[in-house]
């Protein structure tokens, strides 16, 4: 119990020392969840809009498979990213391993099912009458595709922030892909994994409130954008 | 004007992301090494005067032996160090690996809670065992084909004990040696650790840990450290440069030093053993 | 010769492999207003949204001022626009759902003025509603701003599914009058669907019929349904509520629907032959076909109304009027069955 009253003490300590291990594990999570979550709704959101928006056989299926990868267990998918990534695996000439760039593509993989889904569900809860409005008023394709997202943008966003939260506190990609280098490839939450088996376990929750905090910084500024809506 | 600032912003991202990757890779040496030697701080404490002396920036990633000599197998590291010297032979006799050479060793030991229940103090590695397995009392092993574990799975053969695999007192972590230790603590049970990571244990409760050094001394508990590069013929990405540079610096008299000066709570942790290098 | 702004030709539009829409050809006018009526689901809604392009015909081809197009084709979308029964608008305010048209087109010039000209025309001040948000407005205030965003594009080609359903009377005044400006002002051609036969009879060059998915011959067409009865050997008919018989040929099946396009008035006491039926009723309605001078009245017998057609000259002893027991007649043999 005293370990989580000291976590409080050494997170507030951590982030106003300027404590160089935290603020580089701060730094590439950051980096890591926000290129992955970039990647993940470029590729993500067009693909759950032709989900959600057209309908063609086999759309059910389809989204009962995306549905069920949102679960996939973070350390399956670090598995098999770093099965492609080894040196003696198909994309081994890239030397992705042990990068910050190769968690980034596992997080993407374990953030797209989530963006897909919950966009095509955004994109469904839209009214179908948008569709005749803005046909009705000479639009083309790409007014349907970003009006309709346009509409659907609180849905969307949504599903964003799930996106991230899942990202930001994965271990699985982040341990085996990454590696947990110190300065290099060290996340917050690779730390607190490291931390926890040293049985350190007041700087386990100190950094684990260190990550509660951004996400809780991400969070609000979001909201604040929602309001200005 | 506004519809450019997305397309932009999303160049200037694909930008940033990509070069990092070849770049800063020149003067960097990529190694696998074990939990336990990682979570003693040594690495912390000496490579930076690597740095400093060769301007070689070491990056390493600490893992299980077994997973430590298969990243070098599949040529995602340059260089080894590990404690696991049957399977680091085997490995360089299979040409994944080549310039073997010891560099410090220090001892396992048998912990337990100070009350010693089944009373194991001071006596043999192969009694105390003897002693566990009839009072069944709490054993907690690594259970993850470490060096550790393999070492500690040999003692119970060379007792002439079964391995206690199924048994309700042997508890199997899958962990660390710290995590293990910890757990042991919890259990109120005996484990076996290297010294290196007790000493850390030690300190990290500030001299006072709930459990003690009851077994040690037998010259069968060795525990013998070594760095090995990977083979350039068998994977020929790796640095094999750079981990030259780096296996003459560890056996080198100025590392050698250091390792001896390693002190925690004024123990020392490894005892240097490197034969000169040539 | 102008080309008609529309031609269609061979045309049939299946849903779920049923056939809800045939029309094998039909040319439009520009600058007409047309009517269209029928019961529900007749089909007039997917023919709006067949030339409006908004949805593309299975079969058969439409031609928009010569030019062969579908959903999306540049040579039309900028030119048609539809307005969908439902009041809706997008989630944003006033000023901006409007303004999306014309944003589109890339037409950014003077927006607020033309914002504020579409908005004037259907009775909205501009200061009072264009920054309303979509969520603050009655159903008749949402349709009348759907309106203005697609009479601020100017189309060539207006077309309204039940413009005034689902709104308030202040609205439905407005919306009419807005609409028809769209064509003194800019020669719009406008297509109407509505239930409300008066407004469309007083404005329509042309009335389109629709039933079944089929337009059927222009004309006032009386429908009625089944089921009939065999009453006796060689008649079928069915009971009215007043008691009266209303006789018919055989039907093809016993629900089938029965079309009378000839009704008359008969004198009382003149009998007619085998095949003129009689039936007795009180006028109850009269309306005026402006572009033709021709009147409609409405007989109630029993509590069918049937249809029939005058010319004022036909009525120069002023016999007509609502309130007035009349008796009409139609023959057999111009019965139809559908």
């Amino acid at each position: 119990m005293k370990y989580i009253l000291e976590g409080f003490f050494q997170a507030f300590h951590l982030l106003s020392s300027g404590n160089d291990e935290t603020y580089s594990a701060i730094w590439a999570t950051l980096s890591c969840s926000s290129y992955s979550i970039a990647f993940s709704l470029t590729i993500g959101i067009p693909v759950g809009f032709c989900l959600g928006y057209y309908h063609f056989k086999g759309k059910n299926s389809l989204r009962t498979i995306t549905d069920s990868l949102m679960a996939l267990p973070t350390v399956f998918i670090g598995l098999i990213v770093y099965a492609f990534l080894t040196h003696s695996g198909p994309m081994g000439n890239f030397s992705l391993l042990f990068t910050l760039q190769g968690i980034v593509i596992g997080q993407t993989i374990l953030a797209l099912p989530i963006v897909i889904s919950l966009s095509a569900a955004a994109v469904e809860g839209v009214d179908q009458k948008l569709h005749i409005m803005i046909m009705s008023l000479g639009g083309n394709r790409r007014h349907l595709f970003l009006t309709t997202l346009w509409e659907a943008r609180h849905a969307l966003m949504a599903g964003a922030m799930a996106a991230y939260g899942r990202v930001m506190t994965e271990v699985g990609v982040s341990m085996i892909v990454g590696g947990n280098i110190k300065w290099h490839t060290r996340t917050i939450t690779t730390a607190i994994a490291l931390e926890t088996n040293k049985g350190q376990f007041g700087m386990g929750v100190a950094l684990g409130l260190v990550l509660l905090f951004i996400a809780f910084c991400v969070n609000f500024s979001v909201s604040f954008l929602r309001r200005r809506n | 004007m506004k519809r450019f600032l997305p397309a932009a912003l999303c160049f200037v991202l694909l930008v940033c992301f990509f070069p990092t990757v070849g770049l800063s890779q020149k003067q960097q040496l990529l190694m696998a090494t074990t939990t336990s030697t990682d979570n003693t701080g040594l690495l912390d404490y000496l490579i930076p005067k690597f740095k400093e002396k060769t301007g070689i920036e070491l990056k390493w990633t600490a893992t299980g032996t077994g997973k430590a000599l298969k990243m070098g197998e599949n040529c995602d590291v340059d260089i080894l160090m590990v404690h696991a010297p049957a399977s680091e032979k085997k490995f360089v006799h299979n040409g994944f690996g080549t310039d073997r050479r010891e560099i410090m060793y220090n001892d396992f030991v048998i912990i337990g809670p100070a009350q010693d229940r089944a009373g194991i103090k001071g006596k043999s590695i192969e009694a105390a065992l003897q002693i566990i397995k009839a009072k069944k009392a709490v054993f907690v092993s690594r259970g993850d084909h470490s060096g550790t574990n393999k070492k500690e799975i040999s003692l119970w053969k060379i007792s002439n004990l079964p391995v206690p695999e199924k048994e309700k007192w042997y508890v199997q972590t899958g962990q660390g040696m710290l995590a293990t230790i910890n757990i042991a603590t919890e259990r109120n049970g005996y484990t076996m650790s290297d010294r290196g990571t007790y000493i850390k244990y030690e300190a990290n409760l500030k001299g006072n840990p709930p459990l003690k050094i009851l077994v040690e001394g037998d010259a069968i508990l060795l525990n013998q450290y070594s760095v090995i590069a990977v083979n350039k013929k068998h994977c020929s990405n790796v640095k094999y440069h750079l981990a030259r540079a780096f296996i003459e610096w560890i056996t080198g008299a100025e590392a050698q030093t250091l390792i001896k000066d390693f002190k925690l709570l004024g123990k020392q942790l490894f005892t240097p053993n490197a034969k000169s290098y040539q | 010769m102008n080309p008609p702004i529309y031609e269609i030709k061979g045309l049939k539009h299946n849903y779920d492999r049923k056939t809800i829409l045939e029309i094998n050809h039909l040319s439009i006018q520009k600058s007409s207003i047309i009517g269209l009526v029928g019961p529900n689901g007749s089909g007039k809604t997917t023919f709006l949204k067949l030339i409006g392009l908004i949805e593309k015909p299975t079969v058969g081809e439409i031609f928009f001022d010569g030019y062969a197009v579908e959903p999306f084709s540049d040579s039309a979308r900028f030119l048609v626009s539809l307005l969908p029964q439902e009041p809706f608008l997008m989630k944003r305010n006033v000023y901006k759902n409007v303004s999306y048209g014309l944003k589109l087109r890339g037409n950014i010039n003077d927006i607020k003025s033309k914002v504020e000209e579409s908005l004037l025309t259907v009775g909205l001040a501009y200061n009072e509603y264009a920054r309303r948000e979509w969520y603050a407005l009655s159903g008749g205030e949402r349709q009348r701003v759907a309106l203005a965003s697609r009479l601020a594009l100017k189309p060539k080609v207006l077309l309204l599914d039940e413009p005034t359903a689902s709104v308030d009377s202040l609205s439905e005044q407005l919306i009419k009058d807005a609409s028809l400006k769209a064509r003194e002002q800019s020669g719009t051609t406008i297509i109407i669907a509505s239930h409300d036969r008066q407004w469309l009879y007083e404005i329509c060059d042309e009335i389109l019929f629709f039933f079944q998915g089929k337009i059927l011959e222009t004309g006032q067409e009386n429908f009625i349904y089944g089921p009939w009865k065999k009453i006796e050997s060689g008649k079928w008919g069915k009971k009215l509520s007043d008691g009266q018989t209303l006789y018919v040929t055989e039907p093809p099946n016993q629900n089938s629907i029965a079309v009378i396009n000839s009704f008359t008035f008969a004198q009382e006491n003149i009998a007619g032959s085998d095949i003129e039926i009689d039936l007795k009723g009180i006028l109850s309605r009269l309306s005026l076909e402006r572009k033709t001078g021709q009147i409609f009245a409405t007989i109630l017998v029993g509590n069918l109304p049937l249809t029939l057609k005058i010319y004022p000259h036909q009525d120069r002893k002023k016999t007509c009027f609502p309130g007035k027991k009349k008796t009409i007649r139609y023959r057999l043999d111009q019965l139809k069955w559908i």
